[in-house]
């Protein structure tokens, strides 16, 4: 079960960018001004952001042209895809701990996550059982 | 050890929140690269039940039966039409922007296909009205043949591209198309416009569950 969220992730910007990218086919890459424009960010913000999760292999980004007719396109790997699903994973496991953790207070993030997880699974092996 | 981020650029930033953002984020995103938004196809739906509607009222009162359609009815169906498409050319462009590799390319392959498919099945009557065939065959053939043309390619080619949702909505053209054949020269037209109607408004409420479902909430 995973829990944790990706710190490099859990930024509300990059978090953005990850999600928007996602949501392109496999393999199709979108060009710097239209994520910048859909996400309403400066350049520069743009651009550190997209730097740090370059570096982290979760996106890749490609340059075409010279001069001022450089475009610069980027698209997420499957490194990057692979994280963002762990990281969803992650939020899912969170709140449905948090939500069990409403009923018992006291109880750790860890704690209340385990118990959802094997409420879960009690769950889904009494509606495996044949009637 | 703590699962979230405490310090740090993250700081702060609580899974509640997380999963919103993620969920606008997305919903953002798809809206704004899928090029077959709902309302357009709530708007097909209008233009199939208003065009097919309007000629079926053209044609219901002839005896005997001429398949001639009224002026205002071709005139509101070029209209219809002309929005259709000029609104179809907008939102593929607007989803298109920016974006390149193989999906995209694949997508403006399967654009350029159907409207070749869509020339071909409606020129095919031509021959049909030069050779002056009976108006009761007239009458059903631009109604029903057509569309069942484009209904069947159109599946065909959706399957071989893999989209799914597509090749039903052909599937459900032809299946309206195919039924109109039962309705008679005039019902024919009737038929072909509530069925269209109908899977277009499928296809419309299928899009929007789509794009706003959740990716991290069931």
């Amino acid at each position: 079960m995973t829990t944790e969220l990706d710190p490099l992730i859990h930024v509300p910007t990059r978090l953005k960018i990850v999600a928007t990218l996602a949501a392109l086919p496999d393999g199709d890459a979108l060009s710097f001004t239209r994520l910048q424009d859909m996400l309403a960010l400066t350049p520069g913000n743009l651009i550190i952001q997209l730097r740090k999760l370059e570096q982290a292999g979760y996106i890749s980004s490609t340059k075409t042209g010279n001069g001022s007719a450089q475009k610069t396109t980027v698209a997420l790997t499957s490194r990057g895809r692979a994280a963002l699903r762990s990281y969803t994973q992650a939020l899912r496991d969170l709140l449905g701990g948090l939500d069990t953790g409403a009923t018992s207070p006291g109880n750790t993030v860890d704690e209340t996550s385990e118990d959802a997880e094997l409420k879960r699974r009690a769950d889904i092996a009494t509606r495996q059982e044949p009637p | 050890m703590d699962p979230v981020p405490r310090t740090g650029e993250g700081g702060g930033f609580d899974p509640g929140q997380a999963a919103d953002l993620l969920d606008q984020a997305t919903r953002q995103a798809r809206r704004q690269f899928t090029p077959l938004t709902p309302a357009l196809f709530a708007f097909r739906a209008v233009v199939a039940l208003v065009v097919f509607g309007g000629f079926w009222l053209s044609v219901r009162g002839q005896h005997p039966y001429t398949g001639h359609i009224s002026g205002w009815a071709i005139a509101v169906a070029v209209v219809l039409v002309a929005i259709n498409i000029g609104w179809t050319a907008w939102v593929i462009g607007r989803a298109g922007t920016g974006v390149s590799g193989p999906a995209q390319r694949k997508r403006q392959a399967w654009t350029a296909v159907m409207a070749v498919v869509w020339i071909i099945g409606y020129a095919a009557t031509a021959p049909l009205y030069h050779a002056g065939v009976s108006h009761p065959v007239w009458g059903l053939y631009p109604a029903s043949a057509p569309l069942l043309i484009i209904g069947l390619a159109g599946a065909a080619v959706a399957a071989a591209f893999r989209y799914w949702p597509l090749a039903g909505t052909a599937l459900g053209i032809a299946v309206a198309a195919a039924a109109a054949g039962f309705g008679g020269p005039a019902g024919s037209w009737l038929i072909t416009g509530t069925g269209l109607c109908a899977v277009c408004l499928g296809i419309a409420a299928l899009t929007a569950w789509r794009q706003r479902r959740s990716t991290v909430r069931p």
